[in-house]
């Protein structure tokens, strides 16, 4: 199930795994940089082009020296708040140990200095309770290689600071600076403090940048909250967008947006950029709002400055969007039934959610863990993929009971006009494929196609299976998988409209992209009113017919949107079973030998049946559980008239 | 001597003549009434099996459980083709009803294919036979 999970945010954040590499540089250095500079007309200098200023540790003439032995907390070397001292770790393994008496409400900082200096040691340091054993935080490459820890004192008392290097490190050219102080916050930027709401926020215009430091100036667990305002006009799409990582410190800043009233939360986002957040929405209200920035990694921690961006969206045909639901949790699959309800999966409630055409939310199945693909079978049953290995089957009454159980990790799920299922299997990187009532049938592997996945899947209009790698969709000739185009951002669980375009979400973008049959953007954007959207669906009117309206579930908001109807050209192309275009009766007389069956209906009949070439009773058998004919104590499922579902 | 020999032979006659006609209904009126299709098989998880009838007149053909499903077509006077299909077990399938059930002899069955439960078609008959019984 980890790896399931760790697999999903790959697939859903598409971004690398942020790697500790080290920079030249430090914090405070663009801490002076912003200062001196009004962002809102001076770019940020971006890390790597950070200025390093090499100093000297030996050289530091206010430096205490280290006194060896001083390996323990009971041999700790004194310091007081305002010293800097310097000591060599040597020889490897080697750590040094320095008390402090600090006072209840002191916001400690400690901060090395090493290799910006010119040490080759990559120190880390931990900071110990009075008692000299209970580790209180600990800290490693915050600066670059450097260590800095801040912490507010919640009891006096005698603390203890332990300095070693990365892996046991030590030599005699491994010097440090240390040097212990209080963490002041001031006025960094273009911010102008306070502004920790929206009655005290920074003015900010919507093109322009701002910048400012988060610093967790008092005792509040939340930590430093900078609230900036702009005002937007309705059916714009505005961009939000922090760099704080990006200059070069180890940072990870939050970012949300609020409505008018500062209270109403619009959208949020963490780690869209490696540490860095970034996020975008819709305006529907002419207004005033709010872009708040802040951690929530370590809010009473180190300060870091950041900078603020706030930008306007070009649109797309399918702008503006409508909000047809929210509070669904984290939304990811979606599926429309033959009433027009969507159905969604919601990853963070283990539920599935039904969403009426009136927009009523309602529990449809719940206690299904964290819910992925989402498809009907032939027989009208909710078809719903769970990281916890299951493929399960809801009926319309909303029980769910595990159906498919040997797949490793199913992901996306769809169902093909013969009424057989596809999946992803995202454990071994394969497509699997399965009888309408469940039987596995075979498997293709699917691990040449580089990127990850396949995830996401949908049946294409000429019956294949298309899959996306994250920023490719391929598609699945005759059991080989064939590239069929490949996007600058990852394409999520798309869908195809009867003209065979592509409808495609981008989440990492916030946008819906829609590309011809071979890969062309016929809009890019197609629309940008979607946070991070993950699926697309087309709606289906009251005859289970699909319809000229896209659907989308919006993950981070936790909403299901609907773009503008207007934009959207094509009806959907038929999701699921089709059922066949003859009688119960003609099948069984051409069985019998009186005939009445078309070729293609015996081709038909056969793929549904155990395809051995001719239309045989085997045959007949699958038809009869797929129609629902079969007397429940014989057929595998629990069938209903084909073609309905709720 | 010869009288009681005499008396001997006529009554074996006549209940010799008895005892015919209760075994092959010759000589008497035809008896409507019904007979049963049993299928021998080699396999536990039969799942639909097509097979052909033939023979003396047949009224009608029903499955011998609700659980099973019979669809059945007359190719001739004299020859039906049917398929049953559900969870079939070795003995009885399905009922004939006919016009004369000292005909019982006279019919034949033969199977023709046969699906196993997950649709897939058995790739050898042998062992399958279909008895019509009284």
């Amino acid at each position: 199930m980890k790896i399931g999970i760790l697999v999903l945010l790959a697939l859903v954040r598409a971004a690398p795994v942020l790697a500790q590499t080290p920079v030249v540089g430090s914090w405070r250095e663009q801490v002076r940089r912003l200062r001196g500079a009004h962002a809102a007309t001076a770019p940020i200098v971006k890390a790597p082009h950070r200025l390093a200023l090499p100093r000297s540790v030996a050289s530091a003439s206010t430096a205490l020296a280290e006194q060896e032995p001083n390996n323990t907390a009971a041999t700790a070397d004194s310091a007081a708040l305002g010293d800097q001292a310097s000591g060599v770790l040597d020889p490897a393994g080697d750590v040094d140990f320095w008390f402090l008496d600090l006072t209840a409400g002191e916001f400690l900082s400690v901060d090395v200095d090493a290799n910006e200096a010119g040490s080759p040691l990559d120190p880390a340091i931990a900071l110990f309770a009075p008692d000299g054993v209970t580790q209180i935080v600990t800290n490693d490459d915050f600066d670059g290689l450097d260590s800095r820890i801040s912490h507010r004192i919640t009891t006096s008392g005698r603390y203890y600071v332990a300095i070693k290097g990365f892996g046991n490190q030590g030599g005699p050219e491994d010097s440090y600076a240390i040097n212990f102080g209080t963490v002041t916050c001031g006025t960094v930027g273009t911010e102008q403090e306070p502004n920790d709401g929206p009655g005290t926020a920074t003015p900010i215009a919507i093109g322009d940048s701002g910048s400012g430091e988060i610093c967790a100036r008092d005792a509040n667990p939340l930590g430093d909250v900078d609230y900036w305002a702009f005002t937007a006009q309705a059916g714009t799409t505005i961009e939000l967008d922090v760099d704080a990582e990006e200059l070069g410190v180890l940072s990870d800043p939050f970012l949300a947006a609020y409505a008018s009233n500062g209270i109403t939360r619009l959208a949020f986002n963490d780690d869209e950029d490696g540490r860095d957040s970034r996020l975008q929405f819709s305006i529907i209200t002419t207004g005033t709002y709010y872009a708040a920035v802040s951690t929530i990694a370590d809010p009473g921690g180190n300060p870091f400055p950041y900078s603020l961006h706030v930008r306007l969206t070009a649109q797309g045909p399918g702008d503006p969007i409508t909000v047809r639901a929210d509070s669904l949790g984290f939304p990811l699959g979606l599926a429309v039934g033959s009433n027009g309800d969507v159905f969604v999966g919601d990853v963070t409630g283990s539920r599935v959610a039904r969403v009426s055409t009136q927009g009523a939310v309602t529990t449809f199945a719940a206690g299904i863990q964290s819910p992925l693909g989402l498809a009907f079978d032939a027989f009208g049953n909710l078809l719903v993929a769970s990281v916890d290995g299951a493929v399960y089957r809801v009926t319309p009454q909303g029980q769910a009971t595990p159906f498919i159980t040997d797949a490793g990790i199913p992901f996306w799920i769809a169902v093909a006009p013969d009424g057989r299922i596809w999946l992803t299997d995202v454990s071994d990187r394969s497509l699997r494929r399965y009888s309408p009532t469940g039987q596995f049938e075979t498997r293709f592997d699917a691990g040449s196609i580089g990127g990850f996945g396949p995830g996401p899947l949908a049946i294409g209009p000429s019956g294949e299976p298309y899959f996306s790698n994250g920023t490719e969709i391929w598609k699945l000739v005759n059991g080989q998988p064939q590239r069929v185009f490949g996007n600058a951002f990852v394409i999520w669980a798309f869908a195809f409209d009867v003209a065979g375009n592509i409808y495609a979400p981008a989440p990492a973008v916030g946008r819906l992209t829609l590309f011809d049959p071979a890969g062309t953007a016929l809009a890019d954007p197609f629309a940008v009113g979607p946070d991070a959207p993950q699926a697309v669906a087309f709606g289906r009117d009251g005859t289970g017919a699909t319809v000229a309206r896209l659907f989308a579930t919006d993950s981070r908001v936790g909403r299901l949107v609907e773009v503008n109807p207007a934009g959207v050209e094509h009806a959907g192309y038929p999701v699921g079973f089709v059922p066949p275009p003859f009688s119960l009766d003609v099948a069984v007389a051409s069985l019998l030998g009186a005939g009445g069956l078309s070729a293609a209906d015996v081709q038909y009949l056969d793929a549904l049946g155990n395809h051995n070439g001719r239309y045989d009773v085997g045959d007949l058998r699958a038809y009869l559980t797929l129609v629902g004919d079969l007397p429940e104590a014989a057929g595998a499922a629990t069938p209903r008239r084909a073609g309905r579902n709720p | 001597m010869r009288r009681v020999c005499m008396l001997f032979a006529l009554a074996v006659l006549f209940f010799g003549v008895a005892c015919a006609d209760d075994s092959t209904g010759t000589g008497g009126p035809p008896q409507a009434g019904t007979l049963i299709l049993r299928l021998t098989t080699p396999h536990a998880d039969d799942g639909a099996v097509l097979f052909e009838l033939s023979g003396p007149p047949i009224d009608s053909v029903v499955a011998v459980s609700a659980s099973l499903r019979l669809f059945m077509r007359r190719a001739s006077d004299s020859t039906i083709v049917a398929a049953v299909v559900g969870d079939i077990a070795d003995g009885a399938v399905v009922t004939l009803r006919v016009p004369d059930v000292g005909a019982a002899a006279g019919y034949t069955a033969r199977v023709l294919d046969v699906a196993d439960r997950q649709n897939a078609l058995r790739a050898s008959l042998t062992g399958y036979a279909l008895t019509v019984v009284p």
